[in-house]
C-alpha cells in the first residue's frame, strides 16, 4: 500500500475547512448577484479602464510632468487604452455589448503634479481590488487568464506612482504582501465621486457598476 | 535538477464540507473543467484527490520560488548591498517573500499536502556585494515570478487557492515595476503580464539552486 493511498483514506481527519480559512479571508466575494455572467464583470472592468483612460488622456495633456515621470504615465495611459480596447473587443467575441464611455469629472485633480499622481494612484490601487475581487465570478478561462494578467499591470502602475510620490514603501509602494480584493460596492463608491452628474450613476455606462 | 525532484509533497484532500464542494463546482466552472471531471467529483472519489495534487503541487512550486526569493533578499538586506531609498523599497520586498513562504507552508500543510524543503541556493559572484548586480538579480527573479505565477492562473483548481496565489502575484508585480525602476529598466513591458509554464521557470531558476 503506498502511503498516499493510506492518507487518502484517512484524509476525513483533515478538517480542510480550516486549511481554507487563512485562503478565504482573502478573498472578498461580492454578493452572488453582483455579476450574472462573464459579460456583466467585463462590462464593470469596462467602465473602470474607461476612467483611467480618459483619467490619463487629461492628466498628460496637462503637462505637469517631464522626464521619466511623464514617459511613465505616458505608458500607463497607453496600458489603460489598451485595456479598454482588449475588453471591449472580448465582450463582443462572446456576444454581449460593451457599456459606453462614461461621463466623467476629475475635478482639482489636474492642478498639479502631486494633485495628478495622488489621484492616479487612487486609480490603480482601486483597479487592483477590483480586477481582484471580480476574478472569482470569472467562468472562462481565457478570460481569467487575460483579466489576472490586467491586474498585475495595473499593480505595477500603482507602485511606480506610489514611488513617484515618494510615498511611505509599505503602505504607499506596497499594500502588504497580500493584495487586497474589493467588491464592487467599495468600488462603486470610490468611483462615484468622478463619475460626471447624478444621471451617470443610474443610466448610461455607471449603472452596470 | 529535474523538474519532478523538488516535489516530494504527498498531496492529499477531499472535500470535507459543502463550502468546500461548493467552491470547487464554482471554480470548475471558472477553469472550464470538463463536465465529466465536476460531475464525478461528487463522489469524493479519486478524481477530486488528483485534482487537489495538482494544486499542491503548484503550491509547492510556489513555495520553492518564493525560498529563493526569500533567501536572496535576506541575504542582500543584511550585507548591506544597498542603502537609502533603495534599501527602504528593498527591505519590504525580503519582508514579503518571507510571507509568502510562511503563508504558503502553512497553506499546503493545512491542506494536508508535505511542504517541500527549502534547496540550497548559490549565486554569482558578486551578486551580494555589487548594488547594481544584487538590483538586477532581483529585478530578474521577480519577473521570474510574475510569469510564474500567471502561467498557473488556468491550471489551479481549487478557488481559494487561486485567490491566494492572485493576491501574491499582484504583489510581486509591484516588487517587478519597482526593481525595474531602480534598474533602468521597464516598469510597464506590456499592458497585460506575461506568462512561462513550470518547465521554462524551473530552467531559469536551475542556476541558482545548488542542492
Amino acid at each position: 500500500m503506498d502511503r498516499r493511498f493510506f492518507l487518502k483514506g484517512s484524509a476525513a481527519v483533515i478538517p480542510a475547512s480550516v486549511g481554507l480559512q487563512m485562503l478565504s479571508t482573502r478573498w472578498a466575494f461580492a454578493q452572488s448577484a453582483d455579476f450574472g455572467s462573464d459579460v456583466d464583470v467585463l462590462n464593470y472592468a469596462l467602465t473602470l479602464e474607461f476612467l483611467e483612460s480618459e483619467f490619463y488622456r487629461q492628466g498628460n495633456d496637462a503637462g505637469l510632468l517631464s522626464g521619466k515621470e511623464a514617459k511613465y504615465t505616458q505608458t500607463i495611459g497607453a496600458d489603460e487604452d489598451a485595456h479598454v480596447a482588449a475588453i471591449t473587443e472580448t465582450i463582443m467575441k462572446i456576444g454581449g455589448t460593451p457599456v459606453e464611455a462614461p461621463a466623467v469629472d476629475f475635478g482639482e485633480a489636474f492642478k498639479s503634479r502631486d494633485s495628478f499622481l495622488e489621484t492616479a494612484h487612487v486609480f490603480e490601487n482601486l483597479g487592483v481590488g477590483a480586477y481582484l475581487g471580480a476574478a472569482g465570478f470569472i467562468k472562462n478561462k481565457d478570460i481569467l487568464q487575460a483579466a489576472a494578467g490586467i491586474f498585475g499591470v495595473e499593480a505595477r502602475h500603482a507602485a511606480v506612482i506610489g514611488n513617484m510620490l515618494r510615498l511611505e514603501p509599505e503602505g504607499g509602494v506596497y499594500m502588504g504582501s497580500t493584495e487586497t480584493p474589493q467588491d464592487k460596492a467599495a468600488v462603486l463608491k470610490a468611483a462615484a465621486p468622478f463619475l460626471a452628474g447624478a444621471g451617470a450613476m443610474t443610466g448610461g455606462a455607471a449603472a452596470t457598476l | 535538477m529535474a523538474e519532478k525532484e523538488i516535489f516530494n509533497g504527498e498531496a492529499v484532500m477531499s472535500f470535507e464540507n459543502e463550502h468546500d464542494r461548493r467552491n470547487f463546482l464554482k471554480w470548475a466552472g471558472i477553469v472550464g473543467v470538463g463536465s465529466s471531471l465536476a460531475v464525478a467529483g461528487f463522489s469524493r472519489g479519486s478524481v477530486s484527490a488528483q485534482a487537489e495534487d495538482s494544486d499542491l503541487e503548484i503550491l509547492n512550486y510556489a513555495l520553492t520560488l518564493e525560498y529563493l526569493e526569500a533567501d536572496f533578499y535576506n541575504r542582500g538586506v543584511d550585507g548591506g548591498v544597498v542603502s537609502g531609498r533603495e534599501l527602504a523599497l528593498v527591505t519590504p520586498i525580503r519582508d514579503h517573500e518571507d510571507a509568502h513562504v510562511a503563508a504558503l507552508t502553512s497553506t499546503i500543510n493545512d491542506l494536508g499536502g508535505t511542504p517541500v524543503k527549502s534547496p540550497k541556493f548559490k549565486y554569482p559572484e558578486g551578486t551580494f556585494t555589487e548594488k547594481a548586480t544584487f538590483l538586477e538579480t532581483a529585478s530578474v527573479f521577480e519577473e521570474l515570478g510574475v510569469t510564474a505565477y500567471h502561467g498557473q492562473v488556468t491550471l489551479i483548481k481549487n478557488v481559494d487557492i487561486l485567490a491566494a496565489a492572485a493576491a501574491i502575484a499582484g504583489v510581486e508585480s509591484r516588487h517587478a515595476a519597482i526593481l525595474a525602476d531602480l534598474t533602468g529598466g521597464n516598469p510597464f513591458p506590456a499592458p497585460v503580464e506575461d506568462t512561462a509554464t513550470m518547465k521554462q521557470v524551473l530552467k531559469a531558476a536551475k542556476p541558482f539552486i545548488k542542492s
